[in-house]
């Protein structure tokens, strides 16, 4: 038997990062659903936490790993493309709401972004976590294509729209407690605008108006920066 | 499905095409997206067959942002260096963002409301 040669061409396998992804993202599925979907536990914070435990404490480097996963990556470009698909279902609801819904996203998109990037600029952070900061309010499929363009790190992008897109799913049934934030419609925005994806999942739970309308601004945020940033950051 | 990931296909690479034809720094799938968002819109009418890609593929789309995010490993030195900094940025971005933008959609509602019930 030829154990060595077997390990070590498993662990030379070009699937070897598709299979780890698969398996440390069910993992992740496993976790968020027996914990009732808590934000905190979300699959894609998990597989990443965990996939860079594997990266750091064993000799499979981040380049090696990509060499295979590269091709998950790959399917994100068609996904994004997809994204019309329900922004389209969800755009009819817009004609009662279409000014209201613009100028909040608006207002509120140029001021959570502003304020996060004046933060970081005036308390002296790098360049890059200054640019990466610009697509905090970026889906973040659409953040890490964005992010490489104006001088910031994808991975970063990520990290900070996902931190974001977590906290602001906790921490908002309360605000919207305590400012009296009662409509739908309103919530859902404010949930799409600060946290998108994650934020989307919990407008969902909230009701349907909310969800639509979180995946609406969500949607709508995502494209406004994609076209923007490249030309203002 | 196929017939629909072949049509989502055509897009992605028709916003490829036109970012690099006109040398736009925006990414081809996003202008990918608004082409198939223009188009639908025009047919007034969702195609079953995009339909069914678009539902097939969509749920896996935080798998897909997985393998480039663990790319952090290699910026970790990003997060010691400003890693505070950048939490404290967010969090009170959320703290300010969340509140304005829902009472500013709520008011802005409200005043629409009353002005439909005049």
């Amino acid at each position: 038997m030829h154990w060595q040669a077997a390990c070590s061409a498993l662990w030379q396998s070009p699937y070897l990062g598709i299979f780890l992804t698969l398996l440390s993202f069910q993992l992740g599925l496993f976790l968020y659903r027996r914990s009732g979907a808590q934000p905190w536990l979300h699959p894609v914070l998990v597989s990443v936490v965990s996939l860079c435990g594997v990266i750091l404490y064993t000799n499979l480097s981040y380049e090696r790993y990509m060499d295979s996963a590269y091709f998950l990556s790959q399917l994100l470009g068609p996904a994004i493309v997809a994204l019309a698909v329900p922004l389209y279902e969800n755009f009819k609801l817009l004609r009662r709401y279409w000014l209201a819904f613009t100028v909040s996203n608006l207002v509120a998109g140029a001021f959570t972004v502003g304020l996060a990037v004046a933060i970081v600029a005036l308390g002296q952070g790098s360049e890059v976590s200054v640019n990466s900061m610009w697509t905090k309010s970026i889906t973040t499929a659409i953040a890490m294509e964005v992010a490489p363009g104006i001088g910031g790190v994808a991975a970063l992008a990520a990290a900070l729209v996902m931190f974001t897109g977590i906290l602001g799913s906790l921490i908002a049934p309360a605000l919207f407690k305590l400012f009296n934030i009662t409509h739908g419609a309103a919530q859902g925005t404010a949930l799409g605008v600060c946290a998108h994806a994650v934020g989307t999942a919990r407008a969902l739970e909230m009701g349907s108006l909310q969800g639509a309308f979180a995946a609406l601004s969500m949607s709508f945020m995502g494209v406004l920066c994609a076209l923007l940033l490249p030309f203002l950051a | 499905m196929l017939k629909g990931i072949t049509i989502l296909l055509a897009f992605f690479l028709g916003g490829e095409f036109i970012a690099q034809l006109f040398a736009w720094p925006i990414p081809g799938s996003v202008i990918g997206m608004l082409l198939l968002f223009v188009f639908l819109w025009r047919l007034g009418s969702l195609p079953p067959a995009l339909k069914s890609a678009a539902d097939s593929l969509l749920p896996f789309l935080p798998l897909f942002i997985v393998p480039a995010s663990v790319g952090i490993v290699n910026h970790f030195y990003l997060l010691q260096q400003d890693g505070w900094l950048l939490v404290v940025a967010m969090v009170l971005s959320l703290l300010l963002g969340i509140p304005l933008c829902g009472l500013l959609m709520q008011r802005l509602l409200k005043v629409r409301t009353k002005r439909g019930a005049e």
